[in-house]
């Protein structure tokens, strides 16, 4: 809320906020751990990368780390191997059937092909309510020097804290689908040396896309204002970008319950993807995960190891619950050639009625 | 009998001139000649004796012109009969000089400048010599005429701002409200509204200092060795002082500018016995915001306003009441679902006698007031979060004069502070999804002992020692932890709690505060001081921010938080130059602050019962070097002030989770090495002043990232040891022109002020900050907070 207190400085259309060049060291390449393992379904997915040079994507870019030996422990000695995913690098899976269990604690260990040897403080799963439902608003926010508008759909999840425990909650969306309106009869051959010649095609008006929207916010809570209570809590941010709220948008929300020590972790990420520069943000802090080093306790290892109980609930967003909607995109072409081959049909579970 | 013959003459002369009704001096040796009188003139300022170049003599009977040289001087020839003078100078009285030309001779003119007598230009204080014959160090009095002569910001001049262009003050950037006063942070300072403490003295997040500049009569900062009657805080006390009404006449003034207007009256309520001051002071910001084209400022609102009443009635010769009150209130809502209100009030009632020739007494009380409210109502889970302090006390002391430069002050003070640091109300009540939650309330007594003699050893050696015993008392009712030992504190530590009942002490701390300054002259124009003082200070700003914000919460030492105290040696050499016309003064300064407070890397500090869990103890240390240079008097005044300084921390724990940069020394947020101010005001003529401020400071601490790291989509800095780099150097011009339309004859006197901030547009940054945005790869912005010459207009009357 502060952070927007900076804009009174915008008052008098003297303040401004530019990009600024300045020179910063070579970045330290240092080991990043990025996953989750929770009582949803599998495969539960860590991720592993290299830190670099903070800056133009040029210059530091964050490379996946491949090859390492990855294993989670249990409490009571179990263990899980993680596979590299050979598809997407530096990724590494747990088997389909795992899923973590309440109450019990885990361990990521991580061997480089090097041999440095890594692991995280054990971290224990507690239980998680149920997401009671799931609402939408529509949200408009002001951009600096624009006349339009962002805007999208802000999700609330309606909860019943459970009021014996502290809940520490961290909400992320999963994969969404969504109906993609395209104009094929409005396509167009366009070549170098020739005017454009116009080529309707006769389908597909309407495809089904999916995709992993990154969540840029971070949406976490905890209970110490609405402990056992029923609340609603903004989970999820989906953007209209003249595409994916055209029709319809499905999600599904996961509510993760993390540890307190997780949980301040994620807030110090929650804070600096809020900073502002204004005056009343609080200074730079140092993110520190639950990784060590093995081999040398100095090392500095970033990210964090996760595990928490998780519920799920899907919501449908349709064009009409949006209040304030960005004008389309005007795609002139067949869905397909956006979406992927078959993208016509909908997916077998497909049910916005429901 | 030459002498009894000139005596004679010269009687008869003057005789003659009373019954002529003309003073006509006669001029040169009568020695009978007629013709080929030469008559030479010299004219000087009177008060600085300096020659004045290019003033024009007028000889009406010749109609002959004459401009002085570079001495000063010309020559006239004139035959032997009576003339009239005219001497005039740009920004001089004209001076009419009747004479009689009898032979050849002198004459010197003394011109005096018409801005002296207007008492205008004349920027020291009540004793020109003061700053070498006191044994005072680091106290510097602004009186409001040498505030008034600064370029105004937004139409207006800045009391606190001010204060930040004289050596060992600075801010940690532009809007930024708090002063930083050698090192010290914007806690350490007690600024005290006539006698009564103001917590958030601002107006539009520290845009605007809340103190309205018609209802000031003078500031002391107290920086160095600060009196042993003030206690409480570790830096400085800046002590605002109101200006009483006249007892003789009614009287007021009028001010617009494009941001706000005041009002302002004064006069007697019984003539000659009791006066009344009344100002008030509101801005139509609203306006603006309305007329915006950003449509979320536009559905925003932004209210300012402050009063002051000033009741002053000298009962008798020997005594006087004065009764003060002081308010100002902000609200700001951003796009009409959040408001945010800030609101200051404050009385209080002085008594001053004099009970004997060489006894008198000065006793006040207050009582002031702090209240802070945010008002959601964003349609889910909407609340109102208040918190507040209340303060009053009373404070009286007796002073003994034995002699000019011999005197005793001894007094006593007390008061009681209450803390509420944050109450959450849902306005849907058991509706509501979230739940009701009030911090524990915090009570404390703070009460001080004081003592202080001032004495003169012959003309060259003074002193002044004091001693200050502080008490402080914190007080239930509360409920309080206990952590483990030999650990870090933190919730998972805790292992119980204690019930203390209402007014039950549950710690105290108490502490001798010794002061002694010492000066030894070297003439009458130049001295040597030195000083040594102590201070403690029982409250805390616990604020993340680089900055005072309206959200800051103040907190009492407990047993987890103990008292600031600042240890602070200076000395001092000081130095006047022609007639008191240039002040110049070298100070150097070391301080030892102990019990500041830190914070953990993402600290919960907002409704937070348990705020020890968030705060890391550290220490601090601040040293520096001071040049000052004024010129007081003339058509040019001003001041070059130029200050080294560093401003360092240190976080000493055994915990290394608690640790910050590995346990070494630590730019503070405010740290800024070099800092320089430039501030001169000329007078083009009576009516016509401009004036000119510049500024440069190397740039404030700040974090730059060591690496970048992905995590949850989101690109991220990793932040590792704290404030080792710099922003770019701050460097700034501002410039005002001020036209008076003289008042003459008139019904009232009008002052037109332009003025224009920034003048060549400098983006220098508030701060630099790394971000990962939508459309961009993530890089550093840069927040600059004026970043273009943004000018102003006031229209001031007064009747």
């Amino acid at each position: 809320m502060l952070r927007r207190l900076s804009y009174i400085l915008f008052l008098f259309s003297v303040s401004c906020i530019d990009p600024y060049n300045v020179e910063l060291e070579e970045g330290q390449q240092l080991l990043t751990i990025d996953g989750m393992v929770t009582t949803g379904p599998g495969p539960h997915v860590i991720k592993l990368t290299r830190s670099d040079t903070y800056g133009s994507i040029y210059e530091g870019l964050i490379r996946p780390v491949q090859g390492a030996t990855m294993i989670i422990r249990d409490d009571q000695g179990r263990v899980i191997f993680l596979e590299e995913n050979t598809e997407i690098s530096g990724t590494y899976e747990t088997p389909e059937s795992f899923s973590g269990e309440i109450g019990r604690s885990y361990t990521l260990q991580i061997q480089l092909v090097t041999g440095e040897v890594y692991s995280s403080l054990p971290e224990k799963i507690e239980a998680v309510p149920e997401i009671k439902n799931l609402t939408i608003e529509t949200v408009q926010i002001p951009v600096e020097g624009e006349t339009l508008f962002r805007s999208g759909a802000q999700i609330y999840a309606e909860i019943d804290d459970p009021g014996d425990q502290m809940n520490f909650y961290f909400w992320r969306n999963a994969e969404s689908t969504f109906v993609l309106e395209t104009r094929p009869d409005l396509y167009v051959i366009r070549s170098p040396n020739a005017p454009p010649q116009p080529a309707p095609k006769a389908c597909c008006y309407i495809c089904y896309q999916t995709e992993n929207t990154g969540n840029q916010s971070i949406f976490i809570a905890q209970d110490e204002n609405f402990n056992g209570l029923t609340t609603k809590i903004p989970v999820a941010f989906i953007e209209d970008n003249g595409r994916r709220l055209v029709n319809t948008f499905r999600t599904d929300i996961r509510q993760v319950g993390v540890s307190p020590e997780a949980y301040r972790f994620l807030k110090l990420v929650k804070q600096q993807t809020e900073i502002s520069g204004s005056v009343f943000d609080p200074p730079p802090a140092s993110i520190r995960g639950n990784m060590i080093s093995l081999d040398n306790p100095d090392e500095v290892v970033l990210g964090y190891f996760m595990a928490g109980g998780e519920a799920r609930k899907r919501i449908y967003i349709e064009y009409a619950d949006l209040t304030f909607n960005q004008p389309r995109d005007i795609i002139p072409d067949d869905c397909r050639v956006f979406a992927g081959p078959n993208s016509d049909i909908p997916p077998a579970d497909w049910n916005p009625n429901d | 009998m030459k002498k009894l013959l000139f005596a004679f003459f010269f009687l008869l002369t003057h005789l003659g001139m009373a019954q002529t009704e003309v003073k006509r001096e006669v001029v040169g040796r009568d020695i009978g000649q007629l013709k080929g009188i030469k008559i030479s003139v010299r004219i000087t300022d009177e008060i600085t004796g300096e020659a004045l170049v290019g003033a024009t003599v007028t000889v009406p009977e010749l109609g002959i012109n004459r401009i002085t040289d570079a001495n000063g001087s010309f020559e006239l020839e004139l035959e032997r009969a009576e003339y009239t003078l005219l001497f005039r100078y740009v920004g001089y009285e004209t001076i009419d000089y009747p004479i009689t030309a009898v032979g050849d001779g002198r004459i010197a003119i003394r011109m005096i400048q018409e801005d002296f007598q207007l008492d205008d230009v004349v920027i020291f204080g009540s004793d020109p010599e003061k700053n070498i014959k006191s044994t005072d160090m680091g106290a510097i009095k602004l009186s409001m005429n040498s505030i008034k002569e600064l370029p105004p910001f937004l139409g207006e001049v800045d009391i606190i701002r001010s204060m930040a262009t004289l050596p060992g003050v600075s801010q940690v950037g532009e809007a930024a409200a708090g002063l930083n006063v050698r090192g010290g942070g914007a806690d350490q300072n007690l600024i005290q509204f006539a006698g009564a403490p103001i917590y958030n003295p601002t107006h539009l997040f520290g845009l605007f200092t809340s103190f309205n500049a018609d209802i000031v009569n003078d500031v002391t900062l107290y920086k160095s060795v600060i009196p042993a009657r003030f206690g409480g805080r570790g830096s400085s006390i800046l002590d605002i002082l109101p200006k009483t009404g006249s007892v003789t006449d009614w009287g007021g003034d009028l001010m617009v500018s494009n941001v706000s207007g005041k009002v302002g009256i004064n006069g007697p309520i019984v003539k000659d016995k009791v006066s009344m001051k009344a100002g008030f002071r509101m801005s139509y910001i609203n306006w603006f915001l309305g007329a915006l084209s950003n449509p979320d400022l536009k559905a925003s609102q932004a209210n300012f306003y402050d009063g002051n009443l000033v009741i002053s009635a000298p009962i008798s010769e020997n005594n006087e009441f004065t009764y003060s009150f002081y308010t100002s209130y902000d609200d700001f809502a951003f796009a009409s679902d959040t408001t945010i209100s800030w609101k200051n009030t404050s009385h209080s009632l002085q008594w001053k006698s004099r009970l004997t020739e060489k006894l008198s007494l000065e006793a006040l009380g207050y009582y002031t007031q702090y209240d802070y409210s945010i008002f959601n109502r964003s349609g889910i889970n909407n609340f109102d979060l208040n918190s507040g302090i209340r303060d009053y006390g009373v404070k009286a002391f007796l002073t003994y004069q034995f002699s000019e430069g011999n005197r005793i002050t001894a007094g006593a003070d007390i008061k009681q502070l209450t803390i509420q640091p944050g109450d959450l109300i849902p306005e849907d009540g058991a509706e509501s999804g979230i739940l009701p939650k009030k911090v524990q309330d915090e009570y404390g007594q703070e009460s001080g002992v004081h003592f202080q003699h001032e004495f003169e050893l012959g003309e060259k050696f003074g002193m002044s020692y004091g001693l200050r015993y502080d008490m402080y008392q914190y007080l239930g009712p509360r409920t309080v932890r206990q952590y483990a030992e030999n650990q870090p504190i933190s919730d998972g530590t805790a292992i119980g709690e204690t019930t203390y009942e209402d007014g039950e002490k549950i710690i105290g701390y108490d502490g001798l505060g010794p002061r002694v300054s010492a000066r030894y002259s070297l003439s009458k124009n130049s001295s040597f001081k030195a000083g040594y003082n102590k201070m403690y200070q029982f409250i805390h700003l616990i604020s993340n921010t680089a900055t005072i914000a309206p959200t800051d919460i103040w907190k009492l030492s407990d047993q987890f938080l103990e008292p600031q105290i600042v240890d602070q040696y200076s000395l001092g050499f000081y130095n006047n130059f022609k007639g008191n016309i240039f002040e110049t003064s070298i100070e150097v300064y070391y301080k030892d602050i102990q019990n500041v407070v830190e914070y953990k890397d993402g600290a919960n500090l907002i409704l937070q019962d348990d705020i020890e869990t968030e705060l890391v103890p550290a220490e601090g240390q601040a040293y520096g070097i001071e040049l000052y240079v004024k010129k007081n008097l003339g058509r040019l005044t001003g001041w070059i002030s130029y200050t080294y300084s560093r401003s360092l921390r240190r976080v000493l724990t055994a915990y290394e989770e608690e640790s910050i940069n590995d346990g070494e020394w630590f730019a503070s947020n405010f740290d800024k090495p070099h800092d320089l101010t430039l501030i001169g005001n000329y007078k083009v003529s009576t009516n016509t002043s401009i004036s000119a401020t510049f500024g440069y400071s190397t740039g404030r601490p700040v974090t730059f990232p060591e690496a970048k790291f992905d995590f949850s989509g989101n690109s991220l800095a990793y932040f590792d040891n704290r404030n080792e780099q710099r922003l770019p150097d701050f460097h700034r011009l501002d410039f005002a022109v001020n036209f008076k339309l003289n008042g003459k004859g008139k019904f009232f006197e009008g002052d037109w002020t332009f003025s224009i901030l920034n003048v060549y547009g400098r983006k220098n940054p508030f701060s630099l900050f790394f971000a990962d945005e939508a459309g961009a790869p993530p890089q550093a912005f840069r927040l600059a907070i004026l970043g273009v010459p943004l000018p102003s207009i006031s229209y001031s009357i007064k009747f």
